[in-house]
């Protein structure tokens, strides 16, 4: 609880210094954390950090409205700070305020040059989780007809909603290739061709870039 | 694009006719193929040519059209290395298709289906070569899949 508080605490600090005029964090919605956005050190009490704190936070900094609400500085656990180093790498984020959060750990406010040294320094071994691993293996030991079919009966729950597109802060772009219809590269229809078209786009703009924070 | 229908008949029994879509560079592989063409070299008709200005233009979209439109394989071809007429068109090719290829196998297109080669303007044979290269060996694994999920089908 000591973690949080020294949290809250900075978060205000840094509002009331002006450092920030913005900060960007998780607070909870009953049992669901959910985006907060603290302009008014007096609110910072809202801000909390556990487990549960899933979405990435980095999708936000790209955005127009919450830039002009800047200097913005946002609560980052590691995969949010990987984004953040995505970001910076493709010239997306000049410069952030950080306030490091980890497993039951608060790293302190820091800056980008800070984030990755943090990040070389306790998060390295991080890897994905093993079952990502042992699924690709089965889909490996696929023929590629076998293949198909897994894919056409994933891509069969997908309704087209985007989401995962909004979740995503490596997802940037102004104007999506879904949306370019002239013509129309990606059938917009959530029918299996159409589908399987945006989920291979997605992967492939997403080849190298991903983080893997799970957020999508 | 405006491909809504496939052929479900063809079989590699039945005198099976590849379709195999090419996407090459203006002044390599175009060249080259020109060449081949001027030179009276023979080879198989299956190849549906389309020129770029460079391999660097090509979109992994034209590969995935290709696919949907009722191809049963996909070649690039451009520049050697270090020869590209703007610099680095075709290293940025590469190192797209890498990805790209692996990603397509690993949704359900065999890796058999997608070709990379490099030709340059004077070699005419080589093209040919290539071409006799590719159409055998997708004659020999057959048409593409038509329910699989990067074919276009009818609305339902």
């Amino acid at each position: 609880m000591e973690m949080i508080a020294t949290l809250r605490s900075d978060a205000a600090k840094l509002l009331t210094e002006g450092r920030a005029k913005l900060v960007i964090g998780y607070q909870a919605r009953g049992t669901r954390r959910v985006p907060a956005f603290v302009s008014d050190p007096a609110k910072a009490g809202v801000l909390v950090y556990d487990d549960q704190c899933k979405q990435n936070l980095a999708v936000y900094l790209r955005k127009p409205e919450v830039r002009v609400k800047g200097p913005v500085a946002i609560i980052a656990p590691p995969a949010v700070m990987r984004s953040l180093m995505v970001l910076a790498s493709e010239t997306q984020l000049a410069e952030a305020t950080v306030l490091a959060v980890g497993k039951d750990v608060y790293h302190g406010v820091l800056d980008l040059a800070g984030v990755a040294a943090l990040l070389k320094e306790k998060y390295a071994d991080l890897a994905p989780p093993k079952e990502l691993f042992d699924a690709l293996a089965k889909l490996n030991a696929m023929s590629p007809d076998e293949r198909a079919r897994f894919w056409t009966d994933q891509f069969a729950k997908c309704t087209r909603c985007y989401a995962c597109r909004a979740a995503c802060p490596g997802c940037y772009c102004l104007r999506c290739i879904v949306e370019r219809n002239v013509p129309q590269w990606v059938s917009s229809a959530a029918a299996q061709h159409g589908n399987y078209e945006w989920h291979v786009i997605r992967a492939f703009h997403q080849a190298g870039r991903c983080t893997l924070c799970g957020a999508c | 694009m405006a491909h809504t229908e496939t052929k479900t008949t063809e079989t590699a029994a039945a005198g099976f006719q590849p379709r195999i879509v090419a996407f090459v560079c203006n002044w390599c592989t175009y060249a080259g193929a020109d060449l081949a063409g001027t030179s009276r070299m023979q080879y198989p008709p299956n190849v549906r040519i389309v020129k770029l200005p460079c391999t660097g233009r090509i979109d992994p979209l034209f590969i995935l059209k290709a696919f949907e439109g009722g191809a049963d394989a996909v070649l690039v071809s451009g520049c050697h290395p270090g020869d590209c007429h703007y610099t680095s068109g075709n290293y940025h090719a590469r190192r797209r298709w890498s990805i790209f290829r692996r990603l397509l196998d690993l949704t359900g297109i065999d890796e058999r289906r997608l070709f990379f080669s490099w030709v340059s303007a004077a070699e005419g044979a080589k093209f040919a070569d290539l071409i006799r290269d590719v159409t055998a060996k997708v004659a020999a694994i057959g048409s593409f899949e038509p329910a699989n999920p990067a074919r276009r089908r009818p609305w339902k």
